[in-house]
């Protein structure tokens, strides 16, 4: 363990000689929130620092510099991954009940009182 | 030693348990007998033996008695005391028998609290809860057991999860714990009361009080959580729609829906079969909870225990439960009296009836939400993942309507109101919220479809509330907790709007620049801890007038070997100001994240305020 606390030293002293990072850009944040990162346990892209995460970062910001738009980046990302990547799911014949059900059941319910109601 | 002691007790409680269930049923004939006789002695001890076992898990714990497998794995001699107590119930055989502690004590409270009740209604109510203690101490002994042994005994354990080892976590699982249990006795009660064709009034009078005992510790220990969330895992939100904080919200929506129900029915005598349906939902939410979370199927941060074949025993022990609690209701249904009126289009009774709508409507988003991805995967293997978006979009335009529904229903009358009750005053309000938002947003510059109705709305509920407090009519506990309600969604909304974040990877020496300050990072210096090695950074933070400094550690823990990131937050009545320091692979470079919360700390005090709201209403009623 105080080896591990060492070598974050010598890191650290070397450190001066290197180059320093840019900072991510606001798009890279904003799509990175709707990420699911994949080797972490419940922890979005943008929020997790380990490699798995960092390097889609950069990629994410590489398909920007490329011209890409935020749908084109996600397709990227969903083909390469799979949908279980994003957060935020298309509708699609598998998800459309996701999205329906809840509105169903809302209108079901306000039908319900309706029926208990009365305007005299 | 301890062991024995621990497993002995347990089988004790378990014999108890069956006794009571086979006594029951041939008490329930006899009319006269009361039940502080033998059933009150065989609770006594039951619960006297659960506690014991407790106490014995707890000293195992401190004195760490490797020969325990759940010391062994749990703790470690290096932790500090207090985390080799807390570390009691953050595994978890532990956790369970504390779900079983609660369980018998609140039984015991129950017993010795409703002595002015029927016979009949009692004895079921006990029945049905030794039935849920039955299940949980099976559970407890055959798979879980919390008193295993080891041999020969290990030197030293390997330690409590560093994330865990944290004041507010701490306390969080026994705090939520008590309010999922409490729903247990809503549910037993509700039985009972359906069969013994009790459903009325009375009961609303008595079940009142467990709604809102457990109502509130589930809101409290939904708050510790989040701000456990908020400055351990150091992203700065404080709620991620992650499926085990999902859970812990779904009975809350019920509950919630149920108290507001169980009002009406001890005012007017309406509502019967909801109210039971609602109690025995409630329940089920709180038992799946327990079930998503401990069988591992739930990818998340929280399941830091899991087992499949766990999970198939609760989810058999959940499908009786279940059943058993329909099979009934639709046998005993017609006991119900079925007084059915209409009620009137504007009424106390209607607007409580669109808070039951809405809150259902907010329980089914999360429930679909949570489950959904877990079945498509069951069906076809696809892997969808639901999370923050999906909420956002479905929750926030109802939850427009839902304010101002909020805003009006509470001044409504019983029975029957005048229409023009939507009055000038409120008008007034209104108009005044709309200017408000519209110049708030306008000098933020933020024009999101829904900002601006929802801005509206929030501000609207947030006046009327304020303006409620002058208002005689309706009680001080119920405007607490309203208005505290109010906050809470302005308190998050300003914060979601205003709050600033600067991301970079600095050394030290560093100077960034970020909207009108400059953060400087200013040294880094090695602590030694207990259990933890610390890299302790310093950071100033300063803009034309002052500057704060913010000192974020690396920890790295060494029973079990973890790394933790342990924000700096300075807080204030206005804003948060977050700092967050992650290690990274390269050359002395650290990922600094610095953010700028507006009114987090509002937040935190709208949640206490809701909750002191309900602790009023019990004070009130009983003192």
């Amino acid at each position: 363990m105080k080896i591990k606390i060492l070598v974050l030293i010598i890191f650290y002293l070397i450190g001066s000689l290197n180059l320093s990072y840019a900072a991510n850009s606001e798009k890279v944040d904003q799509i990175s929130k709707n990420l699911r990162c994949l080797i972490c346990q419940g922890q979005s892209i943008y929020d997790s620092q380990s490699d798995f995460a960092l390097s889609m970062k950069i990629l994410i910001q590489n398909k920007i510099d490329e011209g890409k738009n935020n749908e084109q980046i996600y397709d990227f990302l969903k083909s390469k991954y799979g949908e279980w990547i994003v957060y935020d799911p298309e509708i699609t014949k598998n998800t459309f009940l996701l999205w329906l059900l809840p509105l169903i059941l809302f209108v079901f319910g306000a039908i319900l009182i309706i029926r208990k109601v009365s305007i005299k | 030693m301890l062991n024995q002691i621990g497993n002995y007790s347990l089988y004790i409680a378990l014999l108890s348990s069956i006794l009571i269930i086979i006594q029951s049923p041939i008490l329930l004939n006899r009319n006269n007998i009361n039940v502080s006789g033998r059933i009150f002695s065989l609770i006594s001890i039951q619960s006297l033996m659960i506690i014991i076992s407790f106490i014995a898990l707890i000293i195992a714990f401190i004195i760490s008695d490797f020969s325990n497998e759940t010391v062994y794995n749990n703790s470690h001699t290096s932790k500090p005391l207090f985390y080799k107590i807390s570390g009691t119930w953050g595994n978890h055989e532990g956790s369970l028998l504390l779900w079983l502690l609660v369980l018998s004590i609140f039984l015991l409270i129950f017993t010795i609290t409703s002595k002015s009740l029927s016979n009949k209604y009692r004895i079921l109510t006990l029945f049905f809860q030794e039935i849920i203690i039955l299940g949980f101490l099976l559970f407890i002994l055959f798979t879980s057991n919390p008193f295993m042994s080891l041999f020969p005994i290990p030197n030293e354990g390997t330690g409590l999860n560093p994330l865990l080892q944290d004041p507010a976590l701490a306390i969080h699982p026994p705090i939520l714990y008590l309010g999922y249990v409490g729903t247990s006795i809503i549910f037993s009660s509700s039985l009972a009361a359906l069969i013994s064709g009790s459903v009325n009034k009375t009961w609303a009078k008595h079940i009142k009080n467990w709604v809102l005992v457990s109502w509130i510790f589930l809101s409290i220990g939904i708050l510790l959580g989040s701000i456990w969330a908020y400055y351990e895992l150091g992203w700065g939100g404080f709620w991620f729609w992650d499926p085990v904080e999902n859970v812990s919200l779904m009975p809350w929506f019920c509950l919630t829906a149920l108290f507001h129900t169980i009002l009406i029915l001890e005012k007017r005598e309406m509502f019967h079969s909801w109210a039971v349906i609602l109690s025995i939902t409630t329940f089920s939410l709180s038992m799946s909870g327990t079930f998503l979370v401990r069988s591992g199927i739930l990818n998340s941060i929280h399941t830091f225990a899991n087992d499949p074949s766990r999970g198939v025993f609760i989810l058999c022990f959940l499908f009786i439960l279940i059943t058993l609690s329909i099979f009934i209701y639709f046998f005993y249904q017609n006991k119900i009296k079925n007084n059915f009126t209409k009620t009137y289009i504007v009424s106390k009774e209607t607007a409580v009836l669109v808070n039951n709508l809405f809150m259902m409507f907010f329980l089914s988003v999360v429930l679909i939400g949570t489950v959904y991805p877990i079945f498509l995967e069951v069906v076809n293997n696809d892997k969808i993942s639901v999370g923050p978006p999906f909420y956002h979009k479905l929750i926030v335009p109802f939850l427009i309507p839902f304010l101002i529904f909020m805003a009006i229903g509470p001044n409504l009358n019983w029975i029957k109101d005048k229409i023009n009750k939507i009055n000038l005053q409120q008008l007034l309000f209104f108009i005044l919220s709309i200017i408000i938002s519209f110049i708030f947003l306008k000098r933020v510059g933020i024009s999101y479809l829904f900002s601006l109705p929802l801005f509206i709305a929030s501000i609207f509920l947030f006046l009327i509330t304020i303006k409620d407090f002058s208002v005689k009519k309706t009680n001080l506990s119920q405007k607490i907790s309203h208005f505290g309600f109010s906050l809470f969604i302005l308190s998050v909304l300003v914060n979601g709007v205003l709050a600033k974040e600067y991301s970079s990877n600095m050394k030290v020496g560093d100077e960034r620049k970020f909207l009108n300050k400059t953060i400087k990072f200013e040294s880094l210096k090695i602590n030694e801890s207990k259990n933890y090695q610390s890299l302790e950074a310093n950071f100033k933070i300063s803009d034309k007038n002052n500057s704060i400094n913010l000192k974020p550690e690396i920890r790295v823990y060494d029973q079990p070997q973890t790394i933790t990131s342990e924000a700096d937050i300075e807080s204030t009545l206005y804003s948060d100001n977050f700092l967050v320091l992650n290690i990274l692979k390269n050359d002395g470079f650290y990922n600094v994240r610095y953010q700028i919360k507006p009114f987090m700390i509002w937040i935190w005090i709208s949640i206490i305020l809701i909750s002191f709201g309900g602790i009023l209403s019990i004070v009130k009623r009983n003192g």
